[in-house]
């Protein structure tokens, strides 16, 4: 009941996610699927001779933290067995579990030995982030979110924060799907998705800011799971405050992380938040909450 | 003497020109337009529509398209290939798919003679 409560938002999103997945079946699977590829992880890692009190690095630290939050590794670094789900998983989240053996399981050695931007090195990294991105499953999951939660169609300017190279033509598409025409800006710090996002403006008709430097203001700004890429989240929230008169935050958090988390973090992103964190650091910004969807596993929620 | 019709490019809005040769004129007038490939200062290549009088009936971005001289290679993830295979034996149907395209051929994945 209380996680109905905490989370009301998700499941007006479940129906969407649950189309994708091929019912309530499929979502069963992916849950299985989750649980399984974070368990192989862990044994992955305790083969590659890792203490699991004394993780090498961020990755595998956040791996034995997320496991020991499911409940997987007990005390004594003893892994739970977790049998293969006998069904393949949802087609939709095939390519998404073949990432996760790509980038976290066969390479597990690696991370052990050496610095996780080593094993995955940069141009990887962005390759794999491209995938992941323009994953037909992800899509639909964000679609939703801006559409029935953020109802984003209902602003006419709209400042999308750390937008990469896919968020942007979502947000449109749910616009165009609605009628409605946004004026959208793409806002991004890494130059090369800045350049990326440029050659994209003139066919799609939204504009594109390289930094904080010249933006204008906004009616919203959307902040959607870029808090675990930022050096300093709470001074993105900031200057979203500067700029946007509205704030819809979407942060998969640490309470209901799995084995995504993981693979993010094996391609370079900073520290996870929890709900709270997140929470915290808006209020730091001076927005105002207006309203809370869900608090895990996504934080999802407006502002003011 | 060439005339210069100013265009701007699909991929990036800059504002470029183009030489319009009389031979192009020519050839426009004959044929009730011509077709040339023009780049832009940053670089894109772009398909422009050129008339009889030299004005720009449209400009269109040069498209990554299915290439068969290019190949997914063995450093390629598993997860991967498959959607790299159907772009480079389909083309890129959509954005996404020009920039994992670009982003795979970065990393190794894909090569291309």
């Amino acid at each position: 009941m209380k996680m109905l409560i905490d989370n009301w938002g998700m499941f007006l999103l479940m129906r969407e996610f649950m189309e994708i997945l091929g019912g309530s079946k499929g979502l069963k699977l992916f849950m299985q699927y989750e649980r399984y590829k974070l368990a192989a992880a862990v044994q992955a890692a305790l083969e590659c001779g890792v203490d699991c009190r004394k993780p090498p690095n961020d990755v595998i630290s956040l791996l034995f933290s997320v496991a020991r939050h499911k409940g997987l590794l007990k005390e004594g670094c003893q892994v739970e067995h977790v049998p293969q789900p006998k069904a393949p998983p949802p087609q939709a989240v095939e390519e998404y579990f073949q990432l996760v053996d790509d980038v976290v399981i066969d390479k597990m050695c690696e991370y052990v030995a050496k610095h996780p931007s080593d094993v995955v090195p940069r141009e990887e990294a962005m390759a794999y982030y491209q995938a992941l991105m323009s994953a037909p499953f992800y899509i639909a999951f964000r679609k939703a979110i801006y559409d029935k939660l953020a109802k984003l169609y209902k602003y006419p300017t709209i400042l999308d924060v750390g937008a990469g190279t896919q968020d942007p033509l979502d947000i449109l598409d749910v616009c165009e799907t609605r009628g409605v025409r946004c004026e959208l800006t793409a806002l991004e710090v890494d130059q090369r998705l800045c350049a990326d996002l440029e050659r994209l403006t003139a066919k799609y008709g939204f504009n594109v800011a390289c930094g904080w430097g010249k933006l204008g203001t906004y009616h919203i700004a959307v902040v959607q799971n870029v808090l675990h890429w930022a050096t300093d989240p709470l001074q993105v929230l900031s200057s979203a405050r500067r700029h946007a008169g509205r704030l819809f935050i979407s942060q998969g958090v640490v309470e209901g992380a799995g084995i995504g988390f993981v693979l993010i973090k094996a391609l370079g992103a900073n520290k996870p938040l929890s709900w709270r964190e997140v929470e915290g650091l808006a209020k730091r910004a001076g927005w105002r909450l207006a309203r809370r969807y869900a608090r895990y596993p996504d934080y999802l929620a407006l502002y003011r | 003497m060439s005339l210069a019709a100013r265009f701007r490019c699909p991929t990036c809005g800059a504002d470029a020109l183009v030489a319009v040769t009389p031979e192009l004129l020519r050839q426009a007038t004959e044929k009730g337009a011509v077709r040339a490939l023009a780049k832009c200062p940053r670089g894109h290549a772009t398909v422009l529509t050129i008339d009889q009088y030299g004005q720009i009936r449209s400009a269109l971005p040069v498209q990554e398209s299915a290439r068969p001289d290019c190949e997914v290679t063995d450093k390629a993830p598993m997860s991967v290939r498959a959607r790299l295979a159907v772009i480079l034996e389909k083309g890129a149907v959509t954005d996404a798919d020009v920039l994992l395209l670009e982003k795979a051929k970065a990393a190794g994945w894909v090569i291309c003679i």
